[in-house]
Protein backbone atom coordinates (compact mmCIF):
# COMPACT_ATOMS: atom_id res chain seq x y z
CA UNK A 1 0.00 0.00 0.00
CA UNK A 2 1.38 3.37 -1.02
CA UNK A 3 0.71 5.79 1.82
CA UNK A 4 2.83 8.66 0.52
CA UNK A 5 1.20 12.01 -0.03
CA UNK A 6 2.38 15.27 -1.50
CA UNK A 7 1.52 18.71 -0.13
CA UNK A 8 2.96 20.98 -2.80
CA UNK A 9 6.70 20.74 -2.32
CA UNK A 10 6.34 18.77 0.95
CA UNK A 11 6.37 14.98 0.64
CA UNK A 12 5.07 12.91 3.56
CA UNK A 13 5.55 9.19 4.02
CA UNK A 14 1.93 8.90 5.11
CA UNK A 15 -1.01 11.28 5.61
CA UNK A 16 -1.26 11.03 9.42
CA UNK A 17 0.18 13.99 11.32
CA UNK A 18 -0.39 15.46 14.76
CA UNK A 19 -1.73 18.99 15.08
CA UNK A 20 0.00 21.93 16.71
CA UNK A 21 -0.93 22.58 20.33
CA UNK A 22 -2.15 19.04 20.83
CA UNK A 23 1.12 17.12 20.98
CA UNK A 24 3.42 19.38 23.00
CA UNK A 25 6.91 19.22 21.52
CA UNK A 26 6.56 15.45 20.89
CA UNK A 27 9.17 14.57 23.54
CA UNK A 28 6.29 14.23 25.99
CA UNK A 29 4.77 11.43 23.90
CA UNK A 30 7.93 9.45 23.15
CA UNK A 31 6.89 6.76 25.62
CA UNK A 32 3.35 6.46 24.27
CA UNK A 33 3.66 6.83 20.48
CA UNK A 34 6.16 5.51 17.92
CA UNK A 35 6.95 9.01 16.73
CA UNK A 36 8.88 7.85 13.67
CA UNK A 37 5.75 6.22 12.23
CA UNK A 38 3.93 9.55 11.98
CA UNK A 39 3.68 11.23 8.61
CA UNK A 40 4.58 14.50 10.29
CA UNK A 41 4.67 16.32 13.57
CA UNK A 42 3.55 19.90 14.06
CA UNK A 43 4.92 21.04 17.42
CA UNK A 44 3.16 23.62 19.56
CA UNK A 45 3.10 27.04 17.88
CA UNK A 46 6.10 29.25 18.56
CA UNK A 47 6.30 33.01 18.53
CA UNK A 48 9.24 35.36 18.14
CA UNK A 49 9.35 36.17 21.86
CA UNK A 50 8.26 34.13 24.91
CA UNK A 51 4.56 34.26 25.82
CA UNK A 52 3.20 33.29 29.26
CA UNK A 53 -0.19 32.41 27.77
CA UNK A 54 -3.63 33.03 29.22
CA UNK A 55 -4.68 32.65 32.86
CA UNK A 56 -6.33 29.37 33.94
CA UNK A 57 -8.81 27.79 33.65
CA UNK A 58 -7.50 27.27 30.14
CA UNK A 59 -9.72 24.40 29.08
CA UNK A 60 -13.24 23.26 29.77
CA UNK A 61 -14.89 20.13 28.49
CA UNK A 62 -18.16 20.51 26.61
CA UNK A 63 -20.41 17.89 25.03
CA UNK A 64 -18.04 15.77 22.91
CA UNK A 65 -15.72 18.73 22.69
CA UNK A 66 -13.04 20.77 24.39
CA UNK A 67 -12.88 24.55 24.67
CA UNK A 68 -9.44 26.01 25.11
CA UNK A 69 -7.91 29.41 25.66
CA UNK A 70 -4.27 28.43 26.13
CA UNK A 71 -3.05 31.61 24.46
CA UNK A 72 0.09 30.40 22.66
CA UNK A 73 2.03 29.74 25.87
CA UNK A 74 5.58 29.18 24.58
CA UNK A 75 9.17 30.10 25.38
CA UNK A 76 9.88 31.83 22.06
CA UNK A 77 11.94 30.90 18.99
CA UNK A 78 15.40 30.83 20.59
CA UNK A 79 14.35 28.57 23.47
CA UNK A 80 12.51 26.31 21.01
CA UNK A 81 15.59 25.91 18.84
CA UNK A 82 17.79 25.27 21.84
CA UNK A 83 15.58 23.06 24.01
CA UNK A 84 12.95 21.41 21.84
CA UNK A 85 14.15 21.26 18.26
CA UNK A 86 17.17 18.91 18.65
CA UNK A 87 14.88 16.09 19.81
CA UNK A 88 12.37 16.80 17.05
CA UNK A 89 15.10 16.88 14.41
CA UNK A 90 16.32 13.45 15.54
CA UNK A 91 13.00 11.84 14.60
CA UNK A 92 12.38 10.02 11.34
CA UNK A 93 9.38 12.13 10.42
CA UNK A 94 8.65 15.51 8.85
CA UNK A 95 8.85 18.34 11.39
CA UNK A 96 6.52 21.13 10.35
CA UNK A 97 7.16 24.12 12.58
CA UNK A 98 4.07 26.13 13.47
CA UNK A 99 4.66 29.85 13.84
CA UNK A 100 2.47 32.77 14.83
CA UNK A 101 3.14 36.47 14.73
CA UNK A 102 1.38 39.63 15.77
CA UNK A 103 2.69 41.40 12.71
CA UNK A 104 3.83 40.77 9.15
CA UNK A 105 7.38 41.40 10.34
CA UNK A 106 7.08 38.72 13.04
CA UNK A 107 6.06 36.09 10.48
CA UNK A 108 8.83 37.09 8.11
CA UNK A 109 11.42 37.10 10.90
CA UNK A 110 10.39 33.63 12.09
CA UNK A 111 10.38 32.25 8.53
CA UNK A 112 13.79 33.71 7.75
CA UNK A 113 15.33 32.23 10.91
CA UNK A 114 13.68 28.81 10.53
CA UNK A 115 14.53 28.67 6.84
CA UNK A 116 18.18 28.42 7.85
CA UNK A 117 17.66 25.59 10.37
CA UNK A 118 18.52 22.12 9.07
CA UNK A 119 15.82 19.59 9.82
CA UNK A 120 12.79 21.81 9.42
CA UNK A 121 10.61 20.17 6.74
CA UNK A 122 8.05 22.95 6.37
CA UNK A 123 6.36 25.89 8.08
CA UNK A 124 2.76 26.03 9.17
CA UNK A 125 1.56 29.60 9.49
CA UNK A 126 -0.88 29.83 12.39
CA UNK A 127 -2.93 32.76 11.13
CA UNK A 128 -5.92 31.44 13.01
CA UNK A 129 -5.40 31.23 16.76
CA UNK A 130 -8.59 32.60 18.35
CA UNK A 131 -6.96 33.14 21.73
CA UNK A 132 -4.54 35.96 21.14
CA UNK A 133 -5.20 39.54 20.25
CA UNK A 134 -3.46 40.61 17.08
CA UNK A 135 -2.44 38.23 14.35
CA UNK A 136 -5.85 36.79 13.62
CA UNK A 137 -6.38 39.41 10.92
CA UNK A 138 -4.02 37.40 8.75
CA UNK A 139 -6.58 34.61 8.76
CA UNK A 140 -9.71 36.70 8.28
CA UNK A 141 -8.67 39.24 5.65
CA UNK A 142 -7.80 37.70 2.26
CA UNK A 143 -5.38 40.43 1.22
CA UNK A 144 -3.48 40.25 4.50
CA UNK A 145 -3.37 36.44 4.29
CA UNK A 146 -1.95 36.60 0.78
CA UNK A 147 0.59 39.20 1.83
CA UNK A 148 1.91 37.25 4.81
CA UNK A 149 2.21 34.01 2.83
CA UNK A 150 3.99 35.86 0.04
CA UNK A 151 6.29 37.53 2.56
CA UNK A 152 7.22 34.21 4.12
CA UNK A 153 7.80 32.62 0.71
CA UNK A 154 10.08 35.49 -0.13
CA UNK A 155 12.50 34.90 2.73
CA UNK A 156 12.71 31.10 2.94
CA UNK A 157 12.63 28.11 0.65
CA UNK A 158 10.60 25.86 2.97
CA UNK A 159 7.20 24.54 1.94
CA UNK A 160 4.49 26.66 3.55
CA UNK A 161 1.14 25.54 4.97
CA UNK A 162 -1.43 28.15 5.98
CA UNK A 163 -3.62 27.01 8.88
CA UNK A 164 -6.92 28.79 8.62
CA UNK A 165 -9.71 29.68 10.96
CA UNK A 166 -13.32 28.54 10.46
CA UNK A 167 -14.52 31.76 12.12
CA UNK A 168 -15.08 33.65 8.86
CA UNK A 169 -17.96 33.91 6.42
CA UNK A 170 -16.09 32.18 3.61
CA UNK A 171 -13.04 30.02 4.15
CA UNK A 172 -12.56 29.39 0.40
CA UNK A 173 -11.86 33.10 -0.13
CA UNK A 174 -9.10 33.03 2.49
CA UNK A 175 -7.75 29.72 1.18
CA UNK A 176 -7.62 31.16 -2.36
CA UNK A 177 -5.68 34.13 -1.00
CA UNK A 178 -3.21 31.77 0.68
CA UNK A 179 -2.84 29.90 -2.61
CA UNK A 180 -2.30 33.18 -4.48
CA UNK A 181 0.39 34.10 -1.95
CA UNK A 182 2.22 30.88 -2.74
CA UNK A 183 1.12 28.47 0.00
CA UNK A 184 1.90 24.84 -0.74
CA UNK A 185 -1.23 23.75 1.12
CA UNK A 186 -3.89 24.95 3.50
CA UNK A 187 -4.59 23.29 6.87
CA UNK A 188 -8.29 23.32 7.78
CA UNK A 189 -9.52 23.99 10.41
CA UNK A 190 -8.31 25.67 13.57
CA UNK A 191 -10.79 25.77 16.47
CA UNK A 192 -14.30 27.21 16.33
CA UNK A 193 -14.76 30.20 18.60
CA UNK A 194 -16.97 29.27 21.53
CA UNK A 195 -17.85 29.89 25.14
CA UNK A 196 -18.98 28.11 28.29
CA UNK A 197 -20.89 29.75 31.14
CA UNK A 198 -21.29 28.87 34.81
CA UNK A 199 -24.72 30.41 35.38
CA UNK A 200 -24.74 29.84 39.12
CA UNK A 201 -21.69 32.03 39.52
CA UNK A 202 -22.62 34.17 36.49
CA UNK A 203 -19.11 33.67 35.17
CA UNK A 204 -17.46 32.40 32.00
CA UNK A 205 -15.82 29.05 32.62
CA UNK A 206 -12.64 29.98 30.73
CA UNK A 207 -10.09 32.34 32.21
CA UNK A 208 -9.98 34.20 28.90
CA UNK A 209 -13.82 34.21 28.54
CA UNK A 210 -13.86 32.99 24.91
CA UNK A 211 -12.02 29.98 23.57
CA UNK A 212 -11.63 27.61 20.66
CA UNK A 213 -13.76 24.47 20.40
CA UNK A 214 -12.13 21.25 19.22
CA UNK A 215 -12.85 17.54 19.34
CA UNK A 216 -15.56 15.33 17.82
CA UNK A 217 -18.13 18.14 18.19
CA UNK A 218 -16.55 20.12 15.33
CA UNK A 219 -15.88 17.32 12.85
CA UNK A 220 -18.93 18.05 10.67
CA UNK A 221 -17.90 21.72 10.43
CA UNK A 222 -14.35 20.76 9.49
CA UNK A 223 -15.54 18.29 6.85
CA UNK A 224 -17.84 20.90 5.34
CA UNK A 225 -15.03 23.43 5.10
CA UNK A 226 -12.55 20.93 3.65
CA UNK A 227 -15.17 19.98 1.07
CA UNK A 228 -15.96 23.61 0.19
CA UNK A 229 -12.31 24.55 -0.16
CA UNK A 230 -11.54 21.42 -2.19
CA UNK A 231 -14.24 22.47 -4.67
CA UNK A 232 -12.92 26.01 -4.97
CA UNK A 233 -9.16 26.07 -4.53
CA UNK A 234 -6.45 24.23 -6.41
CA UNK A 235 -3.88 23.48 -3.70
CA UNK A 236 -3.72 20.47 -1.35
CA UNK A 237 -5.64 20.49 1.91
CA UNK A 238 -4.69 19.12 5.33
CA UNK A 239 -7.87 18.15 7.17
CA UNK A 240 -8.11 18.86 10.89
CA UNK A 241 -11.04 18.80 13.30
CA UNK A 242 -12.29 16.01 15.53
CA UNK A 243 -10.37 13.21 13.84
CA UNK A 244 -10.23 10.27 16.23
CA UNK A 245 -10.42 7.12 14.11
CA UNK A 246 -9.52 5.67 10.73
CA UNK A 247 -13.11 6.29 9.62
CA UNK A 248 -12.73 9.99 10.42
CA UNK A 249 -9.44 10.04 8.52
CA UNK A 250 -11.02 8.40 5.46
CA UNK A 251 -13.96 10.83 5.53
CA UNK A 252 -11.56 13.77 5.28
CA UNK A 253 -9.54 12.16 2.49
CA UNK A 254 -12.64 11.44 0.45
CA UNK A 255 -13.97 14.95 1.08
CA UNK A 256 -10.80 16.42 -0.40
CA UNK A 257 -7.98 16.41 2.15
CA UNK A 258 -4.59 15.06 1.04
CA UNK A 259 -3.47 14.50 4.63
CA UNK A 260 -4.89 14.88 8.12
CA UNK A 261 -3.83 16.06 11.54
CA UNK A 262 -5.05 14.43 14.73
CA UNK A 263 -5.57 16.97 17.49
CA UNK A 264 -7.67 16.68 20.63
CA UNK A 265 -8.01 12.90 20.29
CA UNK A 266 -4.37 12.52 21.38
CA UNK A 267 -5.43 13.96 24.76
CA UNK A 268 -7.87 11.16 25.47
CA UNK A 269 -6.50 8.29 23.34
CA UNK A 270 -2.74 8.81 23.47
CA UNK A 271 -1.91 6.28 20.73
CA UNK A 272 -4.85 7.08 18.43
CA UNK A 273 -2.46 7.97 15.58
CA UNK A 274 -0.92 4.51 15.72
CA UNK A 275 -4.39 2.93 15.55
CA UNK A 276 -5.22 5.02 12.49
CA UNK A 277 -1.94 4.05 10.80
CA UNK A 278 -2.53 0.37 11.62
CA UNK A 279 -5.99 0.44 10.09
CA UNK A 280 -5.47 2.80 7.15
CA UNK A 281 -4.26 0.23 4.57
CA UNK A 282 -7.32 -1.95 5.14
CA UNK A 283 -9.65 1.05 4.87
CA UNK A 284 -8.02 2.03 1.57
CA UNK A 285 -8.33 -1.54 0.29
CA UNK A 286 -12.02 -1.43 1.11
CA UNK A 287 -12.31 1.25 -1.58
CA UNK A 288 -10.22 -0.83 -3.95
CA UNK A 289 -7.33 1.64 -3.70
CA UNK A 290 -3.62 0.83 -3.74
CA UNK A 291 -2.61 4.29 -2.58
CA UNK A 292 -3.85 7.20 -0.52
CA UNK A 293 -3.75 9.50 -3.52
CA UNK A 294 -6.40 7.39 -5.30
CA UNK A 295 -9.06 8.29 -2.73
CA UNK A 296 -8.36 11.98 -2.17
CA UNK A 297 -11.34 14.11 -3.16
CA UNK A 298 -13.32 11.20 -4.62
CA UNK A 299 -16.64 12.16 -3.04
CA UNK A 300 -19.53 11.16 -5.28
CA UNK A 301 -22.18 13.83 -5.59
CA UNK A 302 -25.75 12.63 -5.38
CA UNK A 303 -27.80 13.09 -8.54
CA UNK A 304 -30.21 15.98 -8.24
CA UNK B 1 15.69 16.31 45.25
CA UNK B 2 13.72 19.28 44.22
CA UNK B 3 10.14 19.12 42.99
CA UNK B 4 8.93 21.13 40.05
CA UNK B 5 12.23 21.80 38.29
CA UNK B 6 12.40 19.21 35.55
CA UNK B 7 9.56 17.52 33.69
CA UNK B 8 8.81 13.88 34.37
CA UNK B 9 8.10 12.61 30.88
CA UNK B 10 5.68 9.68 30.75
CA UNK B 11 8.32 7.34 29.36
CA UNK B 12 7.38 4.32 31.47
CA UNK B 13 3.69 4.84 31.01
CA UNK B 14 1.29 2.05 30.21
CA UNK B 15 -1.97 2.70 28.46
CA UNK B 16 -4.77 0.38 27.60
CA UNK B 17 -8.01 -1.13 28.79
CA UNK B 18 -8.03 -2.29 32.40
CA UNK B 19 -10.60 -4.60 33.92
CA UNK B 20 -12.51 -3.28 36.90
CA UNK B 21 -12.43 -5.80 39.76
CA UNK B 22 -14.48 -3.79 42.21
CA UNK B 23 -15.94 -0.31 42.56
CA UNK B 24 -17.45 0.22 45.98
CA UNK B 25 -18.61 3.11 48.12
CA UNK B 26 -16.24 3.87 51.01
CA UNK B 27 -17.85 7.10 52.27
CA UNK B 28 -20.59 9.47 51.16
CA UNK B 29 -20.04 10.09 47.44
CA UNK B 30 -16.62 8.43 47.66
CA UNK B 31 -15.65 5.21 45.90
CA UNK B 32 -12.71 2.88 45.63
CA UNK B 33 -12.14 1.32 42.21
CA UNK B 34 -9.71 -1.54 41.63
CA UNK B 35 -8.17 -1.89 38.17
CA UNK B 36 -6.07 -4.75 36.84
CA UNK B 37 -2.98 -3.19 35.25
CA UNK B 38 0.20 -5.02 36.35
CA UNK B 39 2.73 -2.92 34.41
CA UNK B 40 1.29 0.33 35.67
CA UNK B 41 1.08 -1.03 39.22
CA UNK B 42 4.72 -2.10 39.06
CA UNK B 43 5.95 1.37 38.15
CA UNK B 44 3.69 3.70 40.13
CA UNK B 45 5.18 5.55 43.10
CA UNK B 46 3.37 7.52 45.83
CA UNK B 47 2.10 10.87 44.62
CA UNK B 48 1.80 9.85 41.00
CA UNK B 49 -1.54 9.76 39.26
CA UNK B 50 -3.30 8.00 36.42
CA UNK B 51 -5.80 9.14 33.82
CA UNK B 52 -9.05 7.20 33.67
CA UNK B 53 -11.48 7.38 30.77
CA UNK B 54 -14.78 5.67 30.13
CA UNK B 55 -14.95 3.53 27.01
CA UNK B 56 -18.63 4.22 26.39
CA UNK B 57 -18.34 7.16 23.98
CA UNK B 58 -17.33 10.78 23.59
CA UNK B 59 -19.32 12.35 26.41
CA UNK B 60 -17.60 12.76 28.78
CA UNK B 61 -14.77 13.20 26.29
CA UNK B 62 -11.58 13.43 28.32
CA UNK B 63 -9.88 11.31 30.91
CA UNK B 64 -9.66 12.50 34.50
CA UNK B 65 -6.52 12.59 36.65
CA UNK B 66 -6.81 10.59 39.86
CA UNK B 67 -4.15 9.86 42.44
CA UNK B 68 -2.84 6.37 42.99
CA UNK B 69 -4.24 5.15 46.31
CA UNK B 70 -2.62 1.74 46.66
CA UNK B 71 -0.95 -1.00 44.66
CA UNK B 72 -2.58 -4.41 45.10
CA UNK B 73 -0.34 -7.49 44.96
CA UNK B 74 -1.30 -10.87 43.53
CA UNK B 75 -0.83 -14.19 45.32
CA UNK B 76 2.78 -14.29 44.17
CA UNK B 77 3.38 -10.93 45.82
CA UNK B 78 3.77 -9.09 42.50
CA UNK B 79 2.12 -5.75 41.66
CA UNK B 80 -1.12 -6.59 39.93
CA UNK B 81 -3.85 -3.99 40.36
CA UNK B 82 -4.27 -0.37 41.29
CA UNK B 83 -6.70 1.10 43.78
CA UNK B 84 -8.03 4.59 43.16
CA UNK B 85 -10.22 6.40 45.70
CA UNK B 86 -12.33 9.15 44.14
CA UNK B 87 -15.14 11.53 44.87
CA UNK B 88 -18.10 11.36 42.46
CA UNK B 89 -18.44 15.07 41.95
CA UNK B 90 -18.63 15.85 38.20
CA UNK B 91 -19.97 14.32 35.01
CA UNK B 92 -17.16 11.83 34.52
CA UNK B 93 -16.71 10.69 38.12
CA UNK B 94 -20.48 10.21 38.50
CA UNK B 95 -20.40 7.96 35.43
CA UNK B 96 -17.33 6.21 36.83
CA UNK B 97 -19.24 5.36 40.00
CA UNK B 98 -21.72 3.40 37.85
CA UNK B 99 -19.06 1.14 36.31
CA UNK B 100 -19.38 -2.44 37.49
CA UNK B 101 -17.00 -5.33 38.09
CA UNK B 102 -15.91 -7.04 34.89
CA UNK B 103 -16.23 -3.87 32.79
CA UNK B 104 -13.19 -2.22 31.26
CA UNK B 105 -12.02 1.37 31.34
CA UNK B 106 -9.13 3.11 29.63
CA UNK B 107 -6.15 3.92 31.81
CA UNK B 108 -2.84 5.64 31.21
CA UNK B 109 -0.11 6.20 33.73
CA UNK B 110 1.66 6.40 36.06
CA UNK B 111 2.06 10.12 35.47
CA UNK B 112 3.76 12.99 37.26
CA UNK B 113 6.68 13.12 39.64
CA UNK B 114 5.43 11.75 42.98
CA UNK B 115 6.61 12.68 46.46
CA UNK B 116 10.32 12.50 47.28
CA UNK B 117 11.43 9.53 49.41
CA UNK B 118 13.89 11.51 51.51
CA UNK B 119 14.72 10.51 55.09
CA UNK B 120 12.92 12.43 57.85
CA UNK B 121 12.00 11.73 61.46
CA UNK B 122 8.38 12.77 61.27
CA UNK B 123 6.33 12.88 58.06
CA UNK B 124 3.28 15.09 58.52
CA UNK B 125 0.66 14.61 55.81
CA UNK B 126 -2.13 17.14 55.46
CA UNK B 127 -5.13 16.17 53.35
CA UNK B 128 -8.37 18.05 52.81
CA UNK B 129 -11.52 16.91 51.02
CA UNK B 130 -10.39 13.96 48.86
CA UNK B 131 -6.74 15.04 49.32
CA UNK B 132 -5.88 12.15 51.64
CA UNK B 133 -5.69 9.71 48.72
CA UNK B 134 -2.00 10.05 47.77
CA UNK B 135 -0.92 9.51 51.35
CA UNK B 136 -1.72 5.86 52.07
CA UNK B 137 0.96 4.55 49.72
CA UNK B 138 3.30 7.30 50.86
CA UNK B 139 2.88 6.26 54.51
CA UNK B 140 3.35 2.60 53.69
CA UNK B 141 6.60 3.41 51.96
CA UNK B 142 7.76 5.94 54.55
CA UNK B 143 7.25 3.49 57.40
CA UNK B 144 8.95 0.65 55.50
CA UNK B 145 5.87 -1.52 55.12
CA UNK B 146 5.73 -1.50 51.33
CA UNK B 147 7.96 -0.71 48.36
CA UNK B 148 6.74 0.99 45.18
CA UNK B 149 8.07 1.44 41.70
CA UNK B 150 11.46 0.20 40.66
CA UNK B 151 14.52 -0.05 42.88
CA UNK B 152 15.31 3.67 42.99
CA UNK B 153 13.20 4.34 46.11
CA UNK B 154 14.27 2.85 49.44
CA UNK B 155 11.34 2.25 51.83
CA UNK B 156 11.52 3.05 55.52
CA UNK B 157 12.60 6.66 55.16
CA UNK B 158 10.53 8.05 58.07
CA UNK B 159 10.41 7.09 61.75
CA UNK B 160 6.80 8.15 62.21
CA UNK B 161 3.95 9.41 60.07
CA UNK B 162 0.90 11.47 60.99
CA UNK B 163 -2.10 12.19 58.78
CA UNK B 164 -4.05 15.39 59.41
CA UNK B 165 -7.27 14.83 57.51
CA UNK B 166 -10.09 17.31 57.22
CA UNK B 167 -13.51 17.20 55.59
CA UNK B 168 -16.82 18.99 55.96
CA UNK B 169 -18.33 16.20 58.03
CA UNK B 170 -17.56 12.72 59.41
CA UNK B 171 -19.67 10.98 56.76
CA UNK B 172 -17.30 12.27 54.07
CA UNK B 173 -14.13 10.88 55.68
CA UNK B 174 -12.93 7.93 53.63
CA UNK B 175 -10.50 5.10 54.37
CA UNK B 176 -9.39 6.32 57.82
CA UNK B 177 -8.99 2.69 58.95
CA UNK B 178 -6.51 2.02 56.14
CA UNK B 179 -4.22 4.68 57.58
CA UNK B 180 -4.60 3.41 61.15
CA UNK B 181 -3.77 -0.12 59.98
CA UNK B 182 -0.69 1.20 58.23
CA UNK B 183 0.71 2.50 61.50
CA UNK B 184 -0.14 6.13 60.81
CA UNK B 185 -1.27 8.44 63.59
CA UNK B 186 -4.51 10.02 62.35
CA UNK B 187 -5.77 13.44 63.44
CA UNK B 188 -9.17 14.42 62.10
CA UNK B 189 -10.88 17.74 61.63
CA UNK B 190 -14.43 18.44 60.47
CA UNK B 191 -16.16 21.72 59.72
CA UNK B 192 -19.28 20.64 61.64
CA UNK B 193 -17.43 19.03 64.56
CA UNK B 194 -19.06 15.63 63.91
CA UNK B 195 -15.71 14.03 64.70
CA UNK B 196 -12.23 15.17 65.66
CA UNK B 197 -11.27 18.83 65.83
CA UNK B 198 -14.09 21.21 64.96
CA UNK B 199 -12.48 23.58 62.52
CA UNK B 200 -9.78 23.61 59.91
CA UNK B 201 -7.38 20.75 59.34
CA UNK B 202 -4.59 23.31 59.21
CA UNK B 203 -5.18 24.07 62.92
CA UNK B 204 -3.67 20.64 63.68
CA UNK B 205 -0.28 21.24 62.11
CA UNK B 206 1.55 23.57 64.46
CA UNK B 207 1.10 21.51 67.67
CA UNK B 208 2.35 18.41 65.81
CA UNK B 209 5.48 20.16 64.65
CA UNK B 210 6.03 21.47 68.17
CA UNK B 211 5.97 17.99 69.73
CA UNK B 212 7.99 16.27 67.00
CA UNK B 213 11.43 16.57 68.53
CA UNK B 214 13.39 15.56 65.40
CA UNK B 215 13.17 16.64 61.80
CA UNK B 216 9.78 17.16 60.16
CA UNK B 217 8.49 17.39 56.64
CA UNK B 218 5.00 18.43 55.64
CA UNK B 219 3.31 17.09 52.53
CA UNK B 220 -0.08 18.35 51.53
CA UNK B 221 -2.89 17.72 49.08
CA UNK B 222 -6.31 19.30 48.88
CA UNK B 223 -8.17 22.44 47.84
CA UNK B 224 -6.05 25.46 47.01
CA UNK B 225 -7.08 27.63 50.01
CA UNK B 226 -6.00 24.80 52.31
CA UNK B 227 -2.71 24.32 50.46
CA UNK B 228 -2.03 28.01 50.69
CA UNK B 229 -2.59 27.93 54.47
CA UNK B 230 -0.39 24.84 54.88
CA UNK B 231 2.41 26.44 52.89
CA UNK B 232 2.23 29.59 55.03
CA UNK B 233 2.35 27.57 58.26
CA UNK B 234 5.30 25.52 57.02
CA UNK B 235 7.17 28.66 56.02
CA UNK B 236 6.53 30.30 59.39
CA UNK B 237 7.70 27.21 61.26
CA UNK B 238 10.66 26.67 58.98
CA UNK B 239 9.54 23.15 58.03
CA UNK B 240 10.23 21.80 54.52
CA UNK B 241 6.97 21.34 52.64
CA UNK B 242 5.70 19.92 49.38
CA UNK B 243 2.22 20.30 47.97
CA UNK B 244 0.44 18.16 45.39
CA UNK B 245 -1.81 20.33 43.26
CA UNK B 246 -5.29 19.33 42.10
CA UNK B 247 -5.24 21.48 38.95
CA UNK B 248 -7.78 20.31 36.37
CA UNK B 249 -6.11 18.53 33.44
CA UNK B 250 -7.14 17.62 29.92
CA UNK B 251 -4.42 15.10 28.97
CA UNK B 252 -2.19 14.41 32.00
CA UNK B 253 0.86 13.95 29.73
CA UNK B 254 2.13 17.46 29.08
CA UNK B 255 0.77 17.98 25.58
CA UNK B 256 -2.17 20.33 26.14
CA UNK B 257 -0.80 23.07 28.44
CA UNK B 258 -4.14 23.32 30.30
CA UNK B 259 -3.06 22.46 33.83
CA UNK B 260 -0.59 25.26 34.32
CA UNK B 261 0.19 26.86 37.64
CA UNK B 262 2.43 29.78 38.54
CA UNK B 263 5.86 28.50 39.58
CA UNK B 264 8.72 30.75 40.64
CA UNK B 265 11.70 30.81 38.32
CA UNK B 266 15.36 31.42 39.15
CA UNK B 267 15.16 35.02 37.94
CA UNK B 268 12.71 35.96 40.70
CA UNK B 269 9.66 36.00 38.47
CA UNK B 270 7.24 33.20 37.63
CA UNK B 271 6.20 31.15 34.67
CA UNK B 272 3.19 28.95 34.00
CA UNK B 273 4.35 25.35 34.38
CA UNK B 274 2.49 22.19 33.57
CA UNK B 275 1.21 20.58 36.78
CA UNK B 276 1.03 17.16 35.11
CA UNK B 277 4.68 16.72 34.14
CA UNK B 278 6.44 19.40 36.20
CA UNK B 279 4.38 18.31 39.24
CA UNK B 280 1.86 17.51 40.57
CA UNK B 281 4.17 17.70 43.61
CA UNK B 282 5.96 21.03 43.96
CA UNK B 283 8.24 22.41 46.63
CA UNK B 284 6.02 24.77 48.57
CA UNK B 285 8.24 27.82 48.20
CA UNK B 286 8.08 27.53 44.41
CA UNK B 287 4.29 27.84 44.18
CA UNK B 288 2.85 31.30 43.57
CA UNK B 289 -0.66 31.41 45.05
CA UNK B 290 -2.95 34.10 43.66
Amino acid sequence: MDLQVQLGRLALKNPVMVASGTFGYAREMAGMVELGRLGGIVPKTITRDPRAGNPPPRTVETTAGLLNSIGLDNDGLDAFLQNQFPFLASLDTAIIVSVAGKSYDDFVYLAERLGRVAGVAALELNVSCPNVSGGVDFGTDPSMCEKVVRGVRGVCDLPVLAKLTPNVTSVPAIAQAAADGGADAVALINTCLGMAVDWRRRRPRLGNVLGGLSGPAIKPIALRIVYQVAQAVDIPIVGIGGIASVDDCMEFLVAGASAIQVGTASFYRPSVTMEILDQLPEALRALGADSVSEVIGTLQHPAR
Amino acid sequence: MSCGCKPTYPDRTWHGAAEVIENTAVAEGTYRIRLVCPHLAAHAVPGQFVMLRLRSGDDPLLGRPLAMYEVVLNDAGEPWALDIVYLAIGKMTRCLAMVGSGEQIDVWGPLGNGFPAEPVDHLIMVGGGIGQTPFLALSQEALGRRAYGQADRRPGWAKRATLCYGARSERLLACVDDFCNAGVTVRLATDDGSTGHRGLVTDLIEPLVGESGGSCRIVSCGPEPMLKAVVEIARRLGVPCQASLETPMACGMGICFSCVTKIRDDAGGWDYRRTCIDGPVFDAEKIVFD
